[in-house]
């Protein structure tokens, strides 16, 4: 059927090939984007707090004979303006196939040029990624046919990435026994995304929009050096705070800017080769990633355990987040053949020791630098991995510590109240009011005595909804704490008097009592005196022989 | 290793007919068309192999049938016949590269070293996007339409 189809389209030969034709790698995970895309809970801010499945609790029972070999690829979409090989804009969301031109249509006679930006984003990728960077790298086509793929390849590195060789260090969530991993990677590449394949609930065609078709893309491949669900999941979280730190993708997984395939086989401890290797592609969120990881870890052990490991074949699953399992999606029938060659349009890519140096030295504090940082602060560990998950929580917490606050207090309070408030405001931390200035400002008016705690954060959640100043609320609400005797001694003397049945109860040995006159002391102070003093004179004045 | 050449070679003839077909779109460049994303893709299964041999070796007949399956072309078997020789004709031709002596180069990476060719990263938009999206054979506003893809299993 194909030649007549082929004739037949001869004259426009950028468009599509007809259907039937046969899927390729990543052809289901891009369809299965968009009906999953929209089931998506927001997990992103709360991550990387997972939590523990029973399933994993299960897991661990019977894998004790087994040991899990993990290993993931991961997609990340790069923030460029402008897409790989064209002067196309890229924005999420944009009318489809506004933003398209004759490179990125795949139209014939279109020639591709190189984004400057995507080497440099690779390149720190890359150092990041404690790599070797290849000062001599190049472009290869990939081919393959399907409808998404305008030109009938797509631009990647073969066997020459830009980045090879490195690793990430992570430390594991408290809540999961915590410590720290290094997991290797094996290399970086850069390549184009394809465009978006829609499929119509009813009808009998597929829609395309070629809006990402050739938007820049870095795929980072680890080294199968995971072993739960939990460590994969961090991995790609450690992932995500760096692409975010570097500033090279917003690495946002509902909007599909970071992707991660993951690939597992289990085989008996002490066994040297790997078992066969399952790929597990759908995952939307890290918690999915580690549960879907735990389900295919204790799927394949029962097949072991049942006698039955030859029912593990080498496939590709989906991960169904409503049923909680992966399924199959299809089985490989040999190795895909994409028919590698040099890119012809594209010369190679040289990078420069001065170039790379210059990069090397602008390179931001990284997660784990800041992370080790926090912990010789004496932070614990809880608090280390809080506040360098986010870069804007982190910039935040280090700019309130220059203006000299205490830095287990700034990290208290960051965590707890202004933590609460923003997630209960659904805002992040740049969109609060308060500034780095004024909570140092806060925590030393405490620390010195000026207001109460109490106030302290009364004022704290003004300054967050309204902004202003310390000073400012303090002088403007008159709440500066009352630390004279005398004056708190006249307001326990007041209280006393005014309710004399209270203390005939009190010194009949209803001494819980003082709960109440303490309460009514400070009330009448409008929560001004100092609780230290308030609490002694009421107990001498309350005690004493009348 | 032969295989930079052919690959040169391989696109050139490539690169020349889409060009060829930019310029006639019209009935005459579809044999012409067809055939080179043929050749192509024999060229490309042959670069493969020779990849894999050794220097000189000699470049073995195309397998007809799998060439027509990954360049998504049915082949009947009057086709297969009429066809086998001429490919046949010319792997041939760019096996003669395979005699040049390269025991005493360095294997280059890429043809062309001429070094970068890159562009800021600034927005331009394609002003002629009305008449492209206007080419388009099956297109319903925003999408461009086409047949249901199905999963092979
Ligand atoms: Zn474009």
């Amino acid at each position: 059927m194909a030649l007549s189809f082929f004739r037949g389209i001869q004259s426009r030969p950028f468009l599509l090939y007809p259907s039937g034709f046969f899927p390729r790698k990543h052809a289901l995970f891009y369809c299965t984007m968009k009906s999953t895309q929209t089931q998506i809970a927001t997990h992103e801010k709360q991550e990387p707090q997972l939590k523990v499945s029973t399933q994993s609790k299960r897991l661990d029972k019977i894998s004790k004979d087994f040991e899990a070999v993990i290993g993931i690829e991961t997609h990340v979409q790069l923030s460029t303006i402008t897409k790989a090989f064209c002067s196309c804009a890229y924005n999420y969301g944009s009318q489809p196939n506004t933003t398209v031109c004759p490179i990125c249509m795949g139209l014939p006679g279109a020639l591709p040029v190189l984004n400057s930006k995507v080497i440099k984003f690779a390149v720190k990728l890359g150092l990041a990624l404690n790599c070797k960077l290849s000062l001599n790298s190049k472009f290869d086509r990939k081919q393959y046919f399907y409808p998404d793929l305008p030109k009938g390849y797509q631009i990647s590195q073969f066997d020459v990435p830009i980045a090879t060789g490195g690793f990430i260090d992570l430390d594991l969530p408290v809540e999961y026994g915590g410590g720290h991993r290094r997991f290797g990677i094996t290399r970086v590449h850069m390549e184009e995304d394809a465009g978006k394949l829609l499929h119509t609930g009813n009808g009998s065609y597929s829609e395309v929009d070629l809006n990402r078709a050739g938007v820049p893309l870095l795929e980072i491949v680890s080294e199968p050096d995971m072993r739960t669900g939990i460590e994969a999941a961090e991995y790609a979280a450690e992932l995500q705070r760096l692409v975010r730190f570097l500033g090279v993708s917003n690495g946002n997984m509902q909007e599909g800017s970071l992707r991660c395939d993951v690939n597992v086989s289990v085989r008996p401890i002490g066994q040297l080769e790997f078992g066969t290797k399952v790929e597990v592609k759908n995952l939307n969120s890290f918690s999915a990633i580690s549960r879907a990881i735990d389900f295919e870890i204790s799927r394949q052990v029962l097949l072991h355990n049942e006698g039955e490991s030859n029912q593990i074949v080498q496939e590709t699953r989906l991960w169904d987040e409503g049923a909680q399992k992966t399924v199959t999606m299809r089985k490989k029938e040999g190795l895909a053949d994409y028919r590698y060659f040099p890119e012809p349009d594209l010369p190679e890519v040289i990078l420069g020791n001065e170039y790379i140096d210059g990069i090397r030295d602008s390179l931001p504090e990284l997660p784990e630098m800041k992370r080790r940082r926090y912990e010789q602060m004496g932070l614990s560990m809880q608090d280390v991995i809080f506040l360098a998950n986010d870069i804007n929580v982190a910039d935040f917490f280090d700019a309130t510590i220059a203006k000299g606050a205490d830095v287990k207090l700034a990290a208290n309070w960051i965590m707890g109240d202004i933590a609460a408030y923003m997630k209960n405001e659904k805002l992040s931390v740049n969109e609060i009011k308060l500034t780095p200035q004024e909570l140092a400002e806060l925590i030393a008016s405490i620390k010195g005595g000026t207001i109460s705690g109490k106030i302290g954060k009364e004022i704290l959640f003004e300054l967050m909804a309204k902004g202003g100043t310390v000073k400012g609320l303090i002088t403007e609400k008159d709440l500066v704490q009352i630390v004279d005797p005398v004056e708190i001694q006249k307001m326990v003397d007041k209280v006393i008097a005014e309710n004399p049945k209270q203390l005939e109860q009190y010194r009949g040995g209803k001494t819980k009592l003082q709960g109440y006159f303490a309460g009514q002391v400070m009330k009448l102070s409008k929560g001004k005196a100092n609780p230290g003093l308030l609490n002694k004179i009421l107990l001498e004045k309350l005690n004493a022989k009348s | 290793m032969g295989c930079c050449e052919l690959l040169l070679l391989h696109t050139t003839i490539k690169m020349g007919s889409r060009a060829l077909l930019l310029l006639r779109p019209t009935t005459s460049t579809k044999d012409l068309h067809f055939k080179s994303r043929f050749l192509s893709e024999a060229l490309i299964v042959e670069k493969r192999r020779v990849r894999s041999y050794s220097v000189r070796s000699t470049i073995h007949p195309p397998d007809l049938p799998r060439l027509a399956e990954t360049a998504r072309i049915s082949l009947t078997p009057d086709e297969v016949e009429e066809f086998a020789p001429k490919i046949q004709q010319v792997v041939d031709w760019f096996g003669q590269l395979q005699a040049v002596d390269l025991q005493s180069i360095q294997p280059a990476i890429r043809a062309d070293t001429k070094g970068e060719n890159l562009r800021d990263d600034v927005p331009e938009t394609f002003e002629n996007r009305d008449a492209m999206i206007a080419a388009v054979p099956s297109y319903e506003e925003p999408f461009i339409k086409v047949p249901k893809v199905l999963n092979k299993e």
